[in-house]
Parts: structure tokens; C-alpha cells; sequence
């Protein structure tokens, strides 16, 4: 008996649609290809996948308009028919389309960003229909937060640029590399058929960047997930 | 004219001959239920004649099991010891069906279409099939020692045909069966009886299956 090895292309069109800050709402359109090895035969049997992703995120604004790279390195395993686990590598990139510097002599290429993340998640079902799922994240890497005139923390970023998804006065700044970020997201999902699902997850951002620049945020986010 | 009443005698001796034989066949309709009183679907009976004698009756010995929508159809196939089974693919993806019950271990590596040589099953037992690329697909074989046998429909009933006058011990088995097979057995006596209806109640455990639906906690995030 021996594994498997298969390759899968996915298209993917994404929209993402913020309760206030409309000028963070996203169509995105994109595509996955995958490699996945199983070590062995079942579904117990564990499995590497190696994914690269790439998208184009319109958001109908000059600064966040971009294009993505992902790469994605993962080891999992199913340990019964209700519950899996798996952890994994990702490198991503995205560049941003637009200069609209607000700075003489600095870029205004905010959201032209990278980082290096290692994850672990696990996800069980606890009904036929409802899964669960919880997972850990680690990013270190380029942040791009928002903010009024602020001189101490301008002098820390490398890029800013005028930032209307939050007010006529903000501005989006980049802090270049060194930023830790740790993600804990929990999630819910229910099964609407074999093909769709409506999904809630809540996320606790901690980004730990320069001395004294600490973020937190929590976003609780509702989607449906269909899969042609 | 000898000739003719000759013949016309044969023919008569040829119809009687074959008249009893149908004549002394018998049936059991079977109606399964589980515990609230609903009809089981896709319940396998197995009737074995009491004295052993499995060789009155001969079944189709060929079988197919097709993999439409990323699932196995039909979900419970019932086959006698020796038949051949295919298992063509009429997905646009390729599947990787495989088993390692004890009575058939087999793998049919990655593929398309249908595949060259069918599996033979040459042991009584279950099969529970696997696709090593979708997880949640699951399909059974009841591979059966008699060739006695029959698999109810939506109703929960299902009929034993063309049974020789005599007695059978018959067992029901389900995939969620939570109960032994054996502990379903009834012998029922047909020896009298053309017709016999008889009616199991089968404890099923729920059904734990992969997850199909896609969820949402994968992949990438932005913002």
C-alpha cells in the first residue's frame, strides 16, 4: 500500500466587506496551486502540502490596491474522522500598486510588505453540520497600521501614505521588518451542504513592533465559503 | 404422427419439469426499522440455508461501483464470494480507491475513467472503501459467503427471492449497525411457505463521517 501525490489548481474570487471602514471592504480574484504527498493510504495517513497563491486585491483605493504572493508549507494529519490538526510555514508578499507619497524623499508604498509566519491549528466537528476550529499564528515581518499626525511614530516607518479609509486625517505608515505579530483566532463553522458553509471567526491580534509601539486588535468576522 | 405425440409428450415432461422448480421457490419480504420505528436504507440480508446447500442458486458475479460528485454509488453494494467489481470514475478529478478491510486489501492508484482490471472479491465480509484524495468518501461491499441476499430500499424493505423450500438462518448487517450481525440472525422455515414477511429493528450508531463542507479557517488572510 503507498501514498499519493497529487497536484490541484484552485481559482479563487473573495470579497470581504467591513461593518465601518468601508474602505477596507475587498473583491479579490486569484489562484492556488498545490502540491500534496500523503505517507500512506486513509484518511489517518499524515500529508505535506506545498501551496503558492497568488491574488490581485482591489479595495478602490490607490494605497491598498495590490497584488499577493503566498507561499505555504504544511504538515497535517487527521487523527479520527472528527478531528485534524496540522502546522505550517508561510512566506508572504504583497505589492502594492501605487506611490502616493505624503513625505518628500519617502516612499508611499505602505502596503508593499513581507513577513515570514509558522502556524499550528486544529479543527474538530462536533456535530455532522457545526466544526470548530482554533489556531496560533506567528508573523514576523513588515506592519502597516493607521494613525493621526504622529511624529515619533512617522520617524519609525519607512513608508507613509494619506489613509481616507479611516478619516481625511489619518496615514497609513509601514514599520519595515522587525515586527512580531501572534494571532489567536478561534472559529466556528457550519455546514450549509457539501458544498458551502457560513463561517465566524474571532481573532486576537498582539503586534509587538518598536519600543513602546504595541498593537492589539480583535476582529470578529462572518463569511460564506462555497466550493465549486 | 407417433413422432408428433412423441414430441408433444417430451414437451409436456419438459414443462412439468420446470414448473415445480419455480413452483418451489419461496420469498421472505423483510422490513428493517431502527429503533424509532424508521426504515432503514441500504440494510444488507443474508439468508443461509440451514443444511449448508449454497449451490441452488446462481448470482450475477459482476459488479460496479462508480464514483459520481467526489461519493461512491451505490453507497452499500452487495456482491457473492468471487465477483469482479469495477469502479469507474466519472468525476473530472482523479480518485485513489483503496481498502485494507481483512477481506479485501486493494489500492487502485491515482486515476481516471475506468480503471483496466476489476477487483476481485474472493472472501465473505465487509469492504469498506476509501479515496485517498477525499477523505469523506466511504462506500461498503458486502461480500456475501450466500448467494442468498437482497439490500433495502428508502421503505426499509427489501425481498429474498427464489429461495429453495427449506430453512435459512438470516442476519441483517448496516454500516451504522451497533448491535453484532449475528445478534440479528432468525432462522424463518420457507419449507411451508411461499411467502414469509419478517421484520428486523436494528440499534444504528450515528454516522461519523470527514467533513465535506469547506470551512473558512484556512488559507490566507488580509486586510
Amino acid at each position: 500500500m503507498t501514498g499519493g501525490d497529487w497536484l490541484t489548481l484552485d481559482v479563487t474570487a473573495s470579497t470581504e466587506a467591513w461593518h465601518r471602514f468601508h474602505g477596507l471592504n475587498r473583491a479579490s480574484i486569484g489562484g492556488t496551486a498545490s502540491y500534496k504527498h500523503k505517507f500512506g493510504l486513509g484518511y489517518a495517513a499524515p500529508g505535506i502540502s506545498l501551496a503558492l497563491a497568488g491574488s490581485h486585491d482591489n479595495y478602490r483605493s490607490a494605497i491598498r490596491d495590490s497584488d499577493s504572493l503566498e507561499a505555504r508549507a504544511e504538515l497535517g494529519q487527521r487523527f479520527n474522522e472528527a478531528f485534524d490538526a496540522s502546522l505550517g510555514a508561510v512566506f508572504d508578499r504583497r505589492y502594492a500598486r501605487s506611490d502616493l507619497p505624503v513625505v518628500p524623499g519617502m516612499s508611499g508604498r505602505v502596503f508593499d510588505m513581507h513577513g515570514k509566519s509558522a502556524f499550528v491549528r486544529a479543527g474538530y466537528a462536533l456535530t455532522e453540520q457545526l466544526q470548530a476550529g482554533a489556531n496560533f499564528a506567528v508573523r514576523r515581518g513588515d506592519v502597516v497600521s493607521t494613525t493621526r499626525q504622529h511624529r515619533e511614530i512617522f520617524l519609525e516607518s519607512d513608508a507613509i501614505a494619506a489613509d481616507p479609509a479611516f478619516g481625511d486625517d489619518f496615514f497609513a505608515y509601514r514599520l519595515r521588518g522587525t515586527s512580531t505579530t501572534r494571532t489567536t483566532a478561534v472559529t466556528l463553522s457550519w455546514a450549509l451542504s457539501n458544498r458551502s458553509s457560513v463561517n465566524f471567526r474571532y481573532a486576537d491580534e498582539r503586534t509587538s513592533a518598536y519600543e513602546g509601539l504595541d498593537y492589539r486588535g480583535r476582529i470578529a468576522a462572518l463569511s460564506f465559503a462555497f466550493n465549486y | 404422427m407417433r413422432i408428433c405425440k412423441l414430441l408433444l409428450a417430451s414437451v409436456l415432461g419438459l414443462a412439468f419439469a420446470a414448473g415445480p422448480a419455480h413452483a418451489q421457490s419461496a420469498e421472505i419480504a423483510a422490513t428493517v426499522i431502527d429503533q424509532q420505528g424508521r426504515p432503514v436504507v441500504d440494510a444488507v440480508l443474508v439468508a443461509v440455508p440451514v443444511d449448508g446447500n449454497l449451490r441452488s442458486r446462481e448470482r450475477p458475479r459482476a459488479g460496479s461501483i462508480d464514483q459520481v460528485d467526489k461519493e461512491f454509488l451505490p453507497r452499500v453494494t452487495v456482491v457473492p464470494v468471487g465477483a469482479s467489481v469495477t469502479f469507474p470514475n466519472h468525476d473530472d478529478v482523479r480518485h485513489q480507491v483503496y481498502s485494507f478491510s481483512p477481506a479485501k486489501r486493494f489500492e487502485l492508484p491515482l486515476y481516471a475513467g475506468v480503471p483496466a482490471q476489476p477487483i476481485i472479491f474472493d472472501k465473505p465480509g465487509v469492504v469498506v472503501l476509501g479515496c485517498n484524495v477525499h477523505d469523506w468518501m466511504v462506500g461498503y461491499i458486502y461480500v456475501s459467503e450466500s448467494p442468498f441476499f437482497a439490500k433495502t430500499g428508502k421503505d426499509g424493505k427489501a425481498v429474498l427471492t427464489e429461495l429453495p423450500l427449506r430453512a435459512y438462518v438470516v442476519r441483517v448487517w448496516h454500516p451504522q449497525l451497533e448491535m453484532s450481525e449475528e445478534a440479528t440472525q432468525k432462522t424463518i422455515d420457507v419449507a411451508h411457505d411461499r411467502r414469509i414477511e419478517a421484520t428486523w429493528t436494528l440499534k444504528l450508531k450515528q454516522e461519523v463521517r470527514v467533513r465535506r463542507a469547506p470551512t473558512a479557517d484556512r488559507g490566507r488572510s488580509k486586510y
